[in-house]
Formats: structure tokens, C-alpha cells, sequence
């Protein structure tokens, strides 16, 4: 037989004051058909703040929908008279006259690629330098510090990567590494041709480089992140059977992450292609293709930043929201592919 | 054994670039901030905070260009972060499940890395060219569209961070769920609000492309939100790339301002995140 | 217990469950289970993991309805009404029906404000009410003499066993007419556990409880009548006493002898 009633009453005589005390107060608030009925409509009120709060946050939600949607229809329709007088031939066209009112759109999305291209010919593997030698290599007291000073450096405006590239980087690479790759490849044959011409300081390979540097911070903070997804049994597992550090990170966790990695990059890319100020400075703004990267040249954001607000005629105007429509649907793609990338890895680790 | 030696020759000739492409990595990064404090610390003076922006060849300060900054970031900040709070809210809270919710998460991502001068391109379209000149508040316009993914980002996350069973327990007291929200889930969440906000802020402050033909600049004192604006990264801009030392001068002295700026905002914003974690 | 009193043999009725099935999407988690939960009774909800007693107990608030792809058919009757109909008020049944988890779920606040947050959603009192009805609400929950000189301290520094009076106050501040208890003293250590019961037993003067618990003994303790689950059915449901000493089936004697679950 369980014993259920001396239980009871024990527990009772121990909370005697309590329980007493209780019942009394509890039975002056039990809840009466009048309290449910104030209940009722207060109820209501607060049904109604719900309702309003529920459709107002929806509505936000519609609005950043509708923001987007306002970017991509603004754009187009300021394009407009643009593709109307120029029509595919805007994207081949090299010429970009203002007097004449003839534009194309070549050198700067060349310019555009160009660059980028640089950029991340540099920054993928310093980048992911750095994120396994903060993952494996770095001292366990560092890591926070480092990692946390390469992801406070990706927040620095990118002004300030331009100010210093125009005064610092270029004359540096002017007198110091252009003259000297000048003088390494001109006997090469296809070489040459990319470091022909006089150095200049500024130009293509000047805004690749600072591109690079912005970028850095981005690659290398992403792959850390997604290197920090895999399991560390698995990584224990590969150890375990005698790989080597960079074994473990060539066989488990590069083939574990790559997906994760390839977003990341692609995120940085999507960056670099947008990336207005620091190219500004320092890219020569020159609407011609030039076969040498010492040569000055032009993006699709130096281009809309440096003439948009001189520009005159509503032609030069909506050719100038071309180009931008152009980089918004470039960075698009790329972005819309990092992000389904890095959904991907977050999946996989979830 | 031979075969053991290749791979450990491989393993220190891998490690080896990785530590190379570390320093050489944050060598750069050290070195611009280096520059940055050593060109910005010599152009520092009580006249940068109280004259105004000079004409060329002439000392001056960056007053007018601090204070339009902090105009339209302040304008641009309290616009965008109700309209982001309450997106993210929609996205974590009521309509978690729903097909807007993923579009919108999606969409939102695409805005929160779009190339900001498309940003101006569009407040130029919508609302520089109908007025017909440039003004204060379609730069402040323009950043509350840069602030606004930001924060949807964050306020989702760290609402989507609150445990469930906190929604239940205030659900079952009969609260409805704008008190659950409210009261509940926001508290919850606050650290995290805030920090989304300060890197909203750190974000925008720096931003010039979407400032450049929207705010344009102004040689002069102006509070009118209807005129053009300063503000320090187009006046950064102007000046580096004129040829007058004292313009360079005071580009870089601002160039240091906004970075200080920066930087102690995104410190913050992690000093708080990360005493939420530790509390947690 | 005078709440017997005046109904000896069958205390009345105060929620009536009748052929309730429920839907996790495609899955049928509770088939036609039919119960009744005695006014000012305890009734436990006992049976292995997975065999729907919190499912269950989620009904009869709706606390389900949180979630999407969740759905209950049949009938709940609180006080004759069918809780169940899509035209109640969630809110209004919620203030009648109140909640303890599994976890303590103090809010990220003071104590004080923890207690505050359910009065204030119905009722405009003045300070002095108030503070009357926090100090009620904590005497309540046998909380008042640990907490009244920190009332203004957070909520997250209490202990577990603490934490989970707590809320026990919190919902009882609400004046609910029925608490129900998801596995209340599966995160506390044997002495909190031992209050928390206590204190189930004194709330039944006043009030309708159900309690889930993987505990046997803890059912045998605190309740009137108990209901053994398994697979989403109702196997056995009567008087404590007769479900743990002759029960009718032999998948409850296997459960509560402890040849599986």
C-alpha cells in the first residue's frame, strides 16, 4: 500500500503557517465571474494592440521587400533612355564621350573584373593563410586577439583604405615595385604586355592590390568561421591516425568546408565588385582598355562616383544608372551564390 | 621512412606559408593604421572641432563636416532601426515559418553586402531628382537604407537566440504576443539589439558613396535638412584629392576621426555581446 | 482537503477530455484519448518518453498553437466550453489556464517584475496593490522570506529550486483556475523537489492540477488520480491508490513494476 494521506498531512503540518496563511489569501483572489469578465475585456484591448503590432512588423517586413524591389525597378527605369540609345552595344562599346553623348560601358566593367580578379588572386590564399594558422599554427593565448583585430580591421571604412592607398601605396609601388616588374617582365613575351607603359603609381594593379587588403579581413574571418564547423572528433580521427596538421587541414577540413570556403570568397568577391572609394582614388579614371595593369583604367563605381554629380544631359545621367544597374545585378549573382554556399555549410553543421 | 619524411617536409613547407601569409596579411593591416596615426595625429588641433572647412590654401577645421556626420547618421539610424527592429521581429517572431520570412531573409542578405553606391544611385532616382537638388535628409535617407539590413540581421538572430520555453512561459500566463515580444523576448534579447544597432552605426558612419550624390557637401555651417550637407568621408574625398597640403592634411586628421570612431563602436558592440554570453 | 467534502465519492468535473486526437503534421501523437480533470484534484499524467502525457498536457492550453503543423481534434471541455473551438480567446484560456515547465523559465528580470508581468497584463493597480499582490503571489508560492529583501534583483540569479517557485508564483498571481505541470522537478535536486510538491499539495485547495512526471513515486506523492500513457493512448486512468496497487491492465503493472519505459 503507497501511503498517500500521512504524506499529505505531513506536508501540510510542516507548511502549517504557510498553507493557512495561503488558503485565506487565496480565497480572497480566487478569480470571480466578474474578474473573468474584466479579464475578458482587457483581453480584447490587448487583442488589439497584438493585431496592430503583428501587421506592423509585417509591414516592415514587406517594406525591405519592397526596398529592394524599389532598387531594382529605379534602376531600370533610369536606364532606360540609355539602353534605349545604345542597346547591347553599351557593353562592348569603348567609347565614353560626353560631348558627343557616346557611351559604353567596356572599360568599366573590364576595369570592374580587372581588379577584383587582382584582388582575389591575392587575398584567397593570404586569406586562408590566415585562417588555418589561426585555426592550427597560432599560439592559444593569440588567437582571440588576432582574430578579433582582423574582424575589427573588416569594419574600417573603406575611405580610409582609399586615402592611404593614393598617398602611401602608390607612391610606393611608383618608385619601388612597379619599376622593378617592369623590368623583370619586359623581355617575357606575354608578360610584358601586362607591365608595359611608364609607372604611374595609380592604376589597375594599385587598386587590385588595395582591394586585396580591404577584402583580407573578410576571407580570412569566413574561413575561419566555417574551418571552426568541423566536428573536432573528426579532426581528432585524422590526428589520431598519424596525419600531420596540414594533412588534417588538406584531407578533413578543406574537403569538410569547401563549400563553406567557396562562399566566403565569394562574399569578398561580391565586395570587391562593389567596392567604390578606395578604387576611386587610386584607379586613374581612364575609360580606355589598357593591355598592362600598370596602366590607369576605371571600375563601374569609380566611374558613377567621380561623374554623376557633373553630369550633364539626361543621357550621361541614365548611362551612369546603367552602369549601375550592371554592377547591382553582377554583385547579385555573386552574392546570391555566396549566401546559398554559406547556407549550405550552416545546414551541415546544424 | 623516406615517405614519412616527404610528408613531414610537406607539412612544414605548408605550415611555414601559412604563417608567412599571416604576417604578411596583418603587416598591411598594421601598416595602414600606422600611417593613419601618424599622418592624422599631426594635423590634430582644437580647430578641426571648432572652424569650419576652409577654402583651398587656407587652415580651417572640420566642424561643419563632424556635425553633418552626425545629422544624417543620427536621422539615418533612428529611421532604419525601428523600420529593421520591427522586420526582424516579423521574421523571428510572427511569421517565423512563413515564405516572406525566407524571402525576405534572402533579400535582405542580397542588401546587406549590395555595393552601397547602387544605395545612392536609387535615393538619387527617388528622391534627389524628383526635389531637384541635393539635401541633408536624402543622405540621411540613404543611410537609414544602409542601417536597415544591419539591423534586421541582428535583431533576428538574437530574437531567433531566445529559448522558446520563455515565449511558452509568458504565452501561458495568457500574454499576447506583442507583450511576449515586448516585455519578454526584447529583454532577452537587449544586449544583442544593441550591439546590432552600434554596428549599424559603425557602418554607416564611414559610408561616402551613397553620400556623394545624395548629401553632396557644403563648404558652410548648415543645419537645413533641405540644403546640402558636409559630412567627414565626402569631405575625406574633396580634400585627399586636391592638391592643397592643407586639404590633405585635414583629410587624413578626419580620416583618423571616423576610424576612431569606428573602431570604438565595434569594440563596444562586442564588449557587449560578449558579457551576454558570459551572463548566459 | 474540504473540497471532498461536499462530493464524496465523485468530485465534480472541472475539464473534460473527450476522443482528442493529435496531429504533429502527418503523425498522430494522442489517439482518442477521453479524461476528466477532477476540480481541486491532482491527476498525473505517468508513462514512458514519447507516449504524448506532455502532448497532452500542451492541449489543454493550446499551448500547441505556437507552433505551425500542430492540431488537435476531439473535444476539451473547460467548465462545458470546448477549448478546442478556433473562436477562443488563446489569451483569455491561458489566464485560466496556467503553466509550469520543465525548466524554471524565470523572465530576464527582477523578482519583482517577474511576479508583476502577469498582474499588469490584466489589472491596473496601484503600487501599493501591487506590491500587496507580488507578496501574496511569493507567500504563495512559500518564496516571500528567501526573496523579499532582493525582490528588485534579477530572477536568473535565483537557484533552480527557487527559480521554479518562482514561476509557480508567478502563475498563481495570475489567479488561474487550473495549473498545469510539465515534469516541474526534473531540473531540481531532492530538497527543491520536495517543496515544489509541497506546495502542489497546498495549491490544490484552490486549484485544478495536472501534473506530468517521470517520477512514479513523485505521482504516488502529490496526486488524487493518475493517468498511465503509452504510444499516444490512454491505457488506465483512475484513483492514484487503485492505478498503482490493482491496476486493470497488465501494461500498466509492466510500467509501474518497472519492466519497461
Amino acid at each position: 500500500m503507497f501511503s498517500i494521506e500521512p504524506n499529505r498531512r505531513d506536508a501540510n503540518g510542516a507548511g502549517q503557517e504557510a498553507g493557512s496563511n495561503m488558503s485565506e489569501v487565496v480565497l480572497q483572489q480566487a478569480a470571480s465571474p466578474s474578474v473573468v469578465a474584466d479579464r475578458t475585456r482587457v483581453l480584447g484591448r490587448l487583442a488589439l494592440v497584438d493585431r496592430i503590432f503583428r501587421q506592423a512588423t509585417r509591414a516592415a517586413a514587406v517594406i525591405v521587400l519592397v526596398i529592394l524591389g524599389g532598387v531594382i525597378v529605379s534602376l531600370v527605369y533610369g536606364s532606360l533612355p540609355s539602353i534605349r540609345a545604345f542597346g547591347f552595344g553599351f557593353f562592348v562599346s569603348q567609347s565614353w564621350n560626353p560631348v558627343t553623348e557616346n557611351f559604353g560601358a567596356a572599360p568599366a566593367i573590364y576595369g570592374t573584373i580587372m581588379t577584383s580578379a587582382i584582388a582575389m588572386l591575392i587575398a584567397v590564399p593570404v586569406g586562408l593563410g590566415i585562417a588555418v594558422f589561426l585555426t592550427e599554427l597560432c599560439p592559444y593565448v593569440m588567437r582571440r586577439p588576432i582574430g578579433t583585430a582582423i574582424e575589427l580591421l573588416a569594419g574600417i571604412p573603406s575611405i580610409i583604405y582609399g586615402i592611404w592607398g593614393l598617398f602611401v601605396l602608390a607612391p610606393f609601388l611608383q618608385s619601388h615595385v612597379q619599376p622593378a616588374l617592369i623590368a623583370a617582365f619586359g623581355d617575357i613575351p606575354v608578360f610584358s604586355m601586362l607591365f608595359a607603359g611608364p609607372p604611374y603609381g595609380i592604376g589597375m594593379l594599385t587598386a587590385g592590390f588595395i582591394l586585396a587588403i580591404m577584402v583580407l579581413p573578410f576571407v580570412a574571418s569566413i574561413s575561419r568561421d566555417v574551418f571552426e564547423t568541423v566536428p573536432p572528433v573528426l579532426k581528432e580521427a585524422a590526428s589520431g591516425i598519424g596525419c600531420t596538421t596540414w594533412e588534417v587541414m588538406r584531407y578533413v577540413v578543406m574537403p569538410y568546408t569547401r563549400v563553406g570556403v567557396i562562399g566566403g570568397v565569394m562574399l569578398g568577391l561580391g565586395r570587391a565588385l562593389g567596392e567604390t572609394m578606395a578604387v576611386t582614388f587610386v584607379i586613374g579614371n581612364a575609360h580606355k582598355i589598357s593591355g598592362s595593369l600598370l596602366a590607369p583604367g576605371t571600375t563601374i563605381s569609380a566611374t558613377i562616383a567621380n561623374e554623376f554629380t557633373e553630369a550633364v544631359g539626361d543621357l550621361y545621367t541614365s548611362a551612369l544608372i546603367e552602369l549601375g544597374l550592371i554592377l547591382f545585378l553582377i554583385t547579385f549573382v555573386v552574392l546570391a551564390i555566396a549566401r546559398y554556399m554559406l547556407m549550405r555549410i550552416e545546414q551541415k553543421s546544424a | 621512412m623516406s615517405l614519412y619524411a616527404t610528408r613531414r617536409g610537406a607539412n612544414s613547407i605548408a605550415t611555414t606559408l601559412c604563417w608567412v601569409a599571416a604576417i604578411f596579411g596583418l603587416a598591411w593591416l598594421f601598416v595602414i593604421l600606422i600611417a593613419l596615426l601618424y599622418e592624422g595625429v599631426r594635423g590634430l588641433s582644437p580647430a578641426v572641432f571648432t572652424e569650419m572647412t576652409p577654402p583651398p590654401g587656407s587652415a580651417g577645421g572640420l566642424l561643419n563636416a563632424i556635425a553633418g556626420s552626425l545629422i544624417m547618421t543620427i536621422i539615418g539610424v533612428a529611421v532604419g532601426t525601428p523600420l529593421g527592429m520591427l522586420a526582424g521581429t516579423y521574421m523571428a517572431e510572427y511569421g517565423r515559418y512563413t515564405k516572406l520570412t525566407m524571402i525576405v531573409r534572402f533579400i535582405n542578405d542580397i542588401l546587406l553586402s549590395a555595393p552601397s553606391i547602387v544605395i545612392g544611385l536609387f535615393v538619387y532616382t527617388m528622391l534627389v531628382h524628383p526635389m531637384g537638388h541635393f539635401s541633408a535628409i536624402s543622405g540621411a535617407v540613404a543611410l537609414a537604407l544602409l542601417v536597415v539590413p544591419v539591423v534586421v540581421r541582428t535583431t533576428e538572430d538574437m530574437l531567433l537566440l531566445v529559448p522558446g520555453s520563455m515565449r511558452e512561459a509568458a504565452s501561458a500566463l495568457g500574454a499576447p504576443r506583442a507583450h511576449v515580444v515586448g516585455k519578454v523576448a526584447y529583454r532577452a534579447a537587449k544586449a544583442g539589439l544593441i550591439t546590432g544597432v552600434l554596428l549599424a552605426v559603425a557602418r554607416v558612419s564611414g559610408e561616402t558613396a551613397p553620400l556623394l550624390f545624395t548629401a553632396l557637401n557644403n563648404q558652410f555651417w548648415s543645419t537645413d535638412l533641405a540644403a546640402p550637407m558636409a559630412s567627414l568621408p565626402v569631405v575625406i574625398f574633396q580634400f585627399a584629392l586636391s592638391p592643397y597640403k592643407d586639404w590633405q592634411q585635414l583629410a587624413w586628421t578626419g580620416a583618423l576621426l571616423i576610424t576612431i570612431a569606428v573602431l570604438a563602436l565595434s569594440i563596444a558592440a562586442r564588449m557587449l555581446s560578449a558579457g551576454r554570453r558570459k551572463s548566459k | 482537503m474540504n473540497a471532498t467534502a461536499h462530493a464524496p465519492k465523485e468530485p465534480p468535473t472541472k475539464v473534460s477530455v473527450r476522443g482528442l486526437d493529435f496531429y504533429y503534421g502527418a503523425d498522430r501523437s494522442l489517439k482518442n484519448v477521453n479524461l476528466p480533470l477532477h476540480a481541486n484534484k491532482v491527476t498525473a499524467f505517468i508513462g514512458p518518453s514519447g507516449c504524448g502525457k506532455s502532448t497532452l498536457l500542451r492541449v489543454l492550453n493550446r499551448m500547441y498553437d505556437l507552433y505551425p503543423g500542430q492540431r488537435a481534434e476531439g473535444e476539451v471541455l473547460l467548465d462545458g466550453e470546448n477549448i478546442l473551438d478556433p473562436a477562443v480567446d488563446l489569451n483569455a484560456l491561458r489566464s485560466r489556464v496556467g503553466m509550469i515547465f520543465q525548466k524554471p523559465t524565470p523572465f530576464p528580470m527582477s523578482i519583482y517584475e517577474n511576479i508583476a508581468f502577469g498582474i499588469r497584463l490584466y489589472e491596473k493597480l496601484s503600487r501599493a496593490d501591487l506590491d500587496e499582490r507580488v507578496e501574496t503571489a511569493l507567500r504563495g508560492a512559500a518564496l516571500w522570506d528567501e526573496v523579499k529583501d532582493k525582490l528588485q534583483t534579477s530572477g536568473l540569479g535565483l537557484s533552480g529550486g527557487q527559480q521554479q517557485r518562482l514561476c509557480i508564483a508567478r502563475s498563481v498571481a495570475v489567479q488561474p483556475e487550473v495549473i498545469l505541470f510539465d515534469e516541474p522537478c526534473s531540473a531540481l535536486d531532492p530538497i527543491s523537489t520536495a517543496k515544489v510538491e509541497e506546495l502542489i499539495d497546498e495549491l490544490t485547495n484552490r486549484y485544478t492540477i495536472a501534473i506530468v512526471t517521470h517520477n512514479m513515486q513523485q505521482a504516488v506523492r502529490v496526486s488524487d488520480y493518475t493517468a498511465f500513457m503509452y504510444l499516444g493512448e490512454l491505457v488506465e486512468y483512475g484513483e492514484t491508490d487503485d492505478v498503482f496497487n490493482k491496476p486493470k491492465e497488465k501494461r500498466t503493472l509492466d510500467y509501474i513494476t518497472g519492466r519497461f519505459g
